[in-house]
């Protein structure tokens, strides 16, 4: 019982070191579509992994347009799962989002 | 004219937080290493109450660290150095908590009293001392090297008129 308890922990210490964060790609300026992976509305942020495997964080700037069908959309409508059309600014290794297109 | 921001803005409890669980998780391990071969209390007993108090700071500082964050990311150049300072400080987190509940079951668990436990503790201790090195390490990186949460002042000072 003992030995299990104490192995259970240092297994478990283990598995957190190595699934601890997700890491995050830095892509070229440009236009990608992919699926959204998270939202978090607190920070206006969103995960987007798009079609060619790349995990994409991008925080919404005061000039990012949002939008679904033409019309402009509200942050809330961000759903997990979503399919998304993206446009990126590169700046440095930061990637500013210029435009999200809700695409369902 | 520029106006100087306000000091008690959020991204600078970070930082008025983040070195608590630096020195007390650094000074627990080094108690701990201490206690395998001194036979004063003290060592163990002093370790455990930093551990504690450090590991209560270590989650503080994780918690104040994501409010800076979504401030934070949208000035920086290589926000990737921050993503990889949050991935490390999660990880150091967890691995001083899992010291923890062995230390306490050490000190409660009368079947864990085991010099090998307390060598594994003393080793999980100094795995998270590493990596808490490295959190501080990129840390650093970010405020001096990118100005993280930093008021730049203006070239003429006039905010400070």
């Amino acid at each position: 019982m003992r030995n299990s308890i104490f192995k259970g922990l240092i297994f478990s210490t283990i598995l957190l070191f190595f699934a601890c964060g997700e890491s995050t790609d830095v892509v070229e300026s440009g236009t990608y579509q992919g699926t959204i992976k998270e939202v978090e509305p607190a920070k206006t942020e969103i995960y987007v992994n798009t079609d060619d495997d790349k995990t994409l964080e991008l925080y919404f700037t005061d000039s990012t347009t949002l939008t679904r069908n033409g019309s402009n959309a509200d942050f809330s409508e961000l759903k997990e799962g979503q399919k998304v059309e993206v446009e990126v600014e590169k700046n440095g290794k930061r990637l500013d989002p210029i435009s999200v297109k809700i695409m369902e | 004219m520029t106006e100087l921001p306000d000091f008690w803005r959020t991204e600078v409890f970070h930082p008025l937080s983040v070195h608590f669980p630096i020195v007390l998780l650094l000074v627990a391990t080094l108690f701990k290493i201490i206690s395998i071969w001194s036979k004063k209390a003290m060592w163990e007993s002093g370790g455990r109450v930093l551990l504690i108090l450090g590991v209560i700071s270590v989650w503080i500082a994780v918690y104040t660290g994501d409010q800076a964050d979504g401030i934070v990311s949208r000035q920086l150049c290589d926000p990737t150095v921050l993503k990889e300072h949050e991935n490390l400080a999660t990880t150091t987190a967890y691995i001083f908590t899992m010291a923890l509940v062995i230390d306490l079951l050490l000190k409660f668990v009368e079947s864990f009293r085991k010099k090998s436990v307390s060598i594994v503790l003393v080793l999980l201790m100094i795995a998270g001392s590493i990596t808490l090195t490295l959190v501080g390490h990129l840390g650093a990186e970010l405020v001096y090297q990118q100005a993280a949460g930093v008021n730049v002042p203006s070239e003429d000072c006039s905010e400070f008129n």
